[in-house]
């Protein structure tokens, strides 16, 4: 098993700068250390039809309400700013951008536990005797032992028979070959949602790790990252 | 944003809530492809906030639930494209358990696959 680069199409080179775009890089460095609550805000702001803050900051009164702290509202209004300027995009191209930024956290987060130089991003795995996926997988841990794949989606909805077959592809080619490789999806939408996408999936699932909006903390080593709200 | 009445009680917003939800459910029933899973996320979420509705029928609503509740009813109300209806029939529900202070326990994974 080795990893690869994948090849640069046109789609490739456009989306590279999305991932390259500063505003990609604030959200994820703003959601890598965020709570619960503050994830959810920015996947509903993101995903939102309103471009009032006021709007915002009243659903969410655990981090905007009178009895939180100011370094809760601080961050919280940091959040909402970078939600609401992804927003602004319009539509195609926040589809992209919310795409880039659940990649660049994954990143973020696997590298708190393994270090910035096993984690890589779009890269194929080459399999002896095997041509290989045209897709490339979103965030790969290149290292021997402990070897990851990961696939980011947005919503739950994503969860689809390809993925899940290319997947888990992968790590039963890994294992013909005595190797080991972990795989995953991370989606940035509740848990509930994604266990109900895959109860109606027939693509085998059950070495597939699905890391969720609540649990996205284990990606980093942690169980969560101890703060609530 | 209308006005709330006062001193309303906790399962009353979350029947509003669930009201508004419904229409959500109806538009993002239009995406035939989704259909399966669209009745799917929307039965389990129903679920979800119909028994917290039952199961603090002795809570008032404070005024930030209320206007949470108010102003997440509008937003949704404001979606017109169906796929932005199917991201939202997960994230509304989560964004109302949130303001409540419900904690949500997610279930396990299905064993099969």
């Amino acid at each position: 098993m080795r990893f690869q680069d994948a090849a640069r199409d046109g789609r490739a080179i456009v989306y590279a700068r999305v991932q390259a775009d500063p505003l990609v890089t604030r959200a994820a460095a703003l959601l890598v250390d965020a709570t619960l609550g503050e994830r959810l805000l920015a996947r509903a702001v993101m995903n939102g039809e309103s471009t009032d803050p006021d709007a915002w900051r009243a659903m969410f009164p655990t981090l905007f309400g009178p009895e939180t702290t100011q370094p809760t509202r601080d961050r919280a209004e940091a959040v909402l700013a970078v939600s609401l300027a992804v927003a602004d995009r319009g539509d195609e191209v926040r589809s992209q951008f919310r795409g880039a930024i659940v990649e660049e956290l994954t990143q973020r987060l696997l590298e708190r536990r393994v270090g910035a130089d096993a984690v890589r991003r779009e890269r194929r795995i080459l399999f002896d005797g095997m041509t290989s996926e045209i897709h490339p997988y979103d965030v790969t841990v290149e290292r021997d032992p402990g070897a990851e794949a990961w696939d980011c989606k947005w919503g739950a909805r994503g969860i689809a028979a390809d993925v899940l077959h290319q997947l888990d592809d992968a790590r039963r080619r890994a294992a013909d070959e005595g190797a080991r490789l972990r795989v995953g999806l991370v989606v940035f939408d509740a848990r509930r949602s994604a266990v109900v996408r895959l109860a109606r999936q027939t693509a085998p699932s059950r070495e597939t790790r699905i890391v969720s909006l609540e649990t996205l903390d284990q990606l980093g080593g942690s169980a969560n990252t101890g703060r609530t709200g | 944003m209308r006005e709330l009445p006062p001193d309303e009680a906790l399962h009353t917003v979350l029947d509003r809530a669930l009201t508004g939800y419904e229409a959500l459910i109806d538009l993002a029933h239009t995406i035939d492809d989704e259909w399966q899973y669209v009745t799917d996320l929307a039965a389990v979420w129903r679920g979800r906030l119909t028994a917290v509705a039952a199961s603090r029928t002795r809570d008032a609503a404070e005024r930030p639930v209320q206007v949470a509740a108010e102003r997440a009813i509008e937003e949704i109300g404001l979606i017109t494209d169906p796929h932005r209806a199917i991201d939202w029939l997960s994230t509304f529900p989560q964004l109302i358990l949130l303001a409540i202070g419900e904690e949500d326990r997610p279930p396990p994974r299905p064993s099969a696959g």
